[in-house]
């Protein structure tokens, strides 16, 4: 694996149980329901009264899979949608590849699903034509019943045992999209009823018998250790039952979440910790080695033509600083997992991203091979990439190994949860462009400086593939620039790195449309006309090896603004501001934006978005992610994480503040309507909303934000 | 220790714990109610939130012995024999993305509509903006709310 890319590819290459022909054998448990008798592969299977389960081979944190999959494969298979249930997929060898990030789950599955779901279908209809001596052509299905000639029909239900004979075909026949029936249409969560009624869903709410609860004490600085502590002062703390050391600190174990805080800041007054080697961490520091990176070797990440000389010859060079600050995830679960670790097999329950490599570090942990650790996903009370890492997953495991039998709830406080987050690193952006005697931009160089995210998911590893990961959505920059010069600088950060909602996408095309924005002030052009100068008029090109079609942006783009007023006349005090981005080479998005600044309070008022993802599954679920990834978008424009004395200063949601409903814009959303393959939409529409916003502050206020988060000085 | 008598959804309950233990944490653990969520701890965030009485709190900030006496509903037993109208007007316009948070958005909500039957832009967002949805559910949360308030159902 060389880049976030390749990681990505094979995250998603045929998750196994495509297998056709798979025949589990279960078994009935009493008061169940009864159990199926068509089960032609793992993600689907058929009960005697009609009911199907479908498999959800991703995990659920808000994005919408639990219904947009299922959707695919109830509409190949024309299923009733109000038969549906569901069932979450659990690492195993029939599934070898749950990750779920990248916005990449509709993309990797949904020929699976599709395939998954004819199959099973022609079975059906096979199993009913032979019974009414007939062909299989003269039959048709919809919403679970067979339908045959002379006002034939039989349910899938009465079918299912039959079909279950049938042989199953190799290459079944998929649906044209234009006789889609389910997807396509506005369709409402599957769990919405659930969630409303506050069901047991999440990580945090697994209760099992004789559950135990537990609190970590870790030190404050990463790498730290406890050197002293005095247990007696937790255990005597009213439902403590005892302190156990485990490789990240000191676990207090409890009847309830509450007594294990107690104990646990019972235990803290009494520890000295050695704070190791990054006692001395501080955000300062670290931007000062960035800005020095800046001026050193950096590893290429794309080149095209030769920029230096033609910066060096540009009749005039414009160039700009950019700084984005480390973000946490702060989903508003809490990390947490419920691990159970006996000598014979062990199991977790937990929200995860990542269940197969959760599986295997946590069952390393409890010194037993993969397949004896059993892994219960539930819903994700939000993910954004954090419960990707398995660091929460394995320090359970830990803990319940060292607390004996019982199934052990580590509970994450608010604290914890920012303090030890796998952050978004920080970078500076290094921008220049050269532009010739006409004012056109003949070299464009953008060198970025940080921690790379990619050698922190590695465990440590560079890999070659490390400043093309870092530098997604500054080398894929769209626009037709006769030389290139796109490179990242790695500085070490002794914090641990992950994947946040967009990912490096953020800074980088957040910098990249902003430092372009400059580039139409200073030339006097207008910011649309520019970014559609420089698309041109071209088609599907070529960028570092991957295909993009320019035509697809530049509509987005083109509605987008037409939707917004673009040019319109705007009161006193407002601005307009844009930006677009083809989402890692696959979902065309862009987005414009329109804010007042008014006594030094911006406010974002609105953002028009156009989206191009290729055929829209869910029309509701996209919408949902465009909002939510707007709310993303603004509150990153607020939020920062710094370090002082090895650790964060921010430690709950009074000092990392994050959006809240009153400076919540109203999102409009446009969708072009498409036959190309479907792409993602959970990360697309945040990367553009923040260079569109403070883009539009710019043309509000004319001043020019190339630092964030956003402080009230900035605009007073 | 004398155990401490509250009504929760209508039953009489005793609990027998540390009077200072929040009542998220009565709920949650001794009650098995995870309905009502833990998000920040400190009275920030509002995923705890429930009745007290005929008040929206916060059951993070409300101690056992606090809660003591009082009568308690949960998003469990907001509507014991079905769904509340803002429960079926957050399923009509699909509010929930994770879904974490919306327990107490939805207690909050009830409460806020009992005060304001027809709850205006603002006096919605002085409530939930004592919230915290981090999927960005806000523009549908407050469909919802003036949905419920309509009676209106899709």
């Amino acid at each position: 694996m060389t880049s976030r890319r390749e990681f990505l590819k094979i995250a998603g290459s045929a998750s196994a149980g495509l297998v056709l022909g798979l025949r589990l054998q279960g078994k009935a448990r009493p008061g169940a329901p009864a159990e199926p008798v068509f089960h032609p592969n793992a993600y689907l299977a058929i009960r005697p009264d009609g009911s199907a389960l479908l498999t959800v081979p991703k995990s659920e944190m808000g994005q919408g899979v639990r219904t947009a999959l299922p959707m695919v494969l109830a509409e190949e298979l024309d299923l009733d949608w109000s038969r549906v249930e569901l069932r979450q997929a659990m690492p195993g060898p029939e599934f070898q590849h749950l990750g779920t990030g990248g916005s990449t789950s509709v993309s990797t599955t949904w020929m699976i699903l599709r395939k998954a779901g004819a199959a099973a279908r022609e079975m059906l209809v096979a199993a009913a034509a032979q019974s009414w001596g007939v062909a299989p052509d003269q039959c048709h299905t919809e919403k679970g019943t067979v339908f045959g000639p002379g006002g034939r029909k039989a349910s899938y239900g009465e079918l299912a045992e039959a079909a279950a004979h049938q042989p199953v075909p190799k290459t079944p026949r998929l649906k044209a999209p234009k006789a889609f029936r389910i997807l396509g249409r506005p369709t409402r969560r599957l769990d919405g009823p659930k969630i409303v009624v506050g069901k047991p869903l999440f990580g945090l709410d697994v209760r099992r018998p004789g559950q135990r609860f537990a609190a970590v004490l870790r030190c404050p600085v990463v790498g730290g250790t406890p050197k002293a502590w005095d247990a007696s002062k937790a255990l005597a703390v009213r439902g403590v039952r005892a302190v156990v050391q485990v490789p990240t600190g000191l676990a207090v174990i409890a009847e309830g979440t509450w007594p294990a805080f107690q104990g646990r800041e019972a235990l803290a007054a009494t520890v000295r910790w050695d704070e190791g080697p990054n006692a001395a961490f501080n955000s300062q520091d670290l931007e000062n080695q960035m800005r020095s990176a800046l001026q050193g070797p950096a590893d290429p990440a794309r080149k095209v033509g030769a920029a230096a000389p033609a910066l060096a010859a540009a009749a005039r060079v414009l160039e700009a600083e950019y700084a984005f600050p480390f973000q946490s995830h702060t989903p508003m679960e809490p990390m947490n997992a419920t691990a159970q670790v006996r000598s014979d097999g062990a199991t977790l329950w937990l929200g995860t991203q990542n269940p197969n490599t959760a599986q295997v570090r946590a069952a390393a942990a409890a010194g037993l091979e993969p397949g004896r650790m059993a892994v219960h996903v539930t819903l994700l009370g939000g993910g954004f990439g954090r419960r990707s890492g398995t660091d929460f997953s394995t320090e359970a495991a830990q803990v319940a190994k060292a607390a004996g039998p019982g199934p052990i709830q580590v509970v994450w406080d608010r604290t914890d949860d920012i303090r030890h987050d796998q952050f978004h690193p920080a970078t500076l952006h290094h921008l220049k462009a050269g532009l010739d005697g006409h004012g056109r931009i003949a070299a464009w160089s953008h060198h970025i400086a940080g921690g790379a995210v990619l050698r922190s998911w590695l465990e440590g590893q560079k890999s070659p593939g490390q400043a093309e990961t870092e530098a997604n959505g500054a080398w894929d920059i769209p626009y037709d620039i006769p030389a290139l010069d796109i490179a990242f600088a790695e500085v070490q950060v002794p914090v641990p790195l992950g994947w946040w909602r967009a990912i490096e996408i953020v800074p980088n095309v957040f910098a990249r449309e902003c430092f372009l924005d400059e580039v139409a002030h200073a030339t006097g052009k207008d910011p649309l006309a520019l970014r559609l100068e420089l698309l041109g008029r071209r088609g599907r090109v070529k960028l570092g090896g991957e295909e993009v079609d320019i035509a697809r942006l530049r509509r987005v783009l083109e509605l987008a603004a037409e939707k917004a007023g673009w040019g319109r006349k705007l009161p006193a005090g407002h601005g307009l501001g844009l930006a677009c981005h083809a989402y890692d080479r696959r979902t065309y998005m862009a987005e414009v934006a329109e804010v007042s600044v008014k006594k030094g309070q911006l406010r974002v008022h609105k953002v028009v978005a156009a989206v191009d993802c290729g055929i829209v599954l869910n029309p509701e679920g996209l919408a949902g992610q465009v909002e939510g990834g707007v709310a993303w978008g603004v509150s990153a424009l607020f939020s920062q994480i710094t370090f002082e004395k090895g650790r964060t200063v921010q430690e709950n949601f009074d000092t990392f503040p994050v959006l809240r409903s009153p400076d919540m814009p109203q999102v409009e959303v446009h969708t072009i309507a498409s036959l190309e393959a479907p792409s993602g939409m959970g990360e697309p529409p945040v990367p553009v909303c923040l260079p569109a916003v403070l883009n539009a502050v710019f043309a509000a206020t004319g001043k020019r934000l190339r630092r964030l988060p956003i402080l009230s000085a900035d605009l007073a | 220790m004398p155990a401490f008598q509250l009504t929760v959804n209508g039953r009489r309950r005793s609990v027998d714990a540390d009077p200072e233990t929040p009542l998220l944490w009565i709920l949650r653990d001794n009650l098995g109610l995870t309905g009502t969520k833990f998000g920040c701890g400190i009275g920030l965030c509002g995923s705890c939130t429930v009745h007290q009485g005929d008040k929206a709190v916060r059951a993070c900030q409300v101690s056992l012995q606090e809660a003591a006496g009082t009568a308690i509903v949960t998003i469990e037993g907001l509507a014991p024999h079905g769904l509340h109208p803002v429960q079926r007007a957050w399923i009509e316009e699909d509010v929930a993305q994770c879904g974490y948070c919306q327990p107490g958005m939805i207690m909050s909500a009830t409460a806020l509509l009992a005060d304001h039957p027809h709850p205006t832009d603002t006096q919605i967002d002085a409530v939930i903006g004592e919230h915290i949805c981090r999927c960005g559910s806000y523009p549908r949360i407050r469909k919802a709310i003036h949905r419920a308030a309509k009676g209106g159902a899709r």
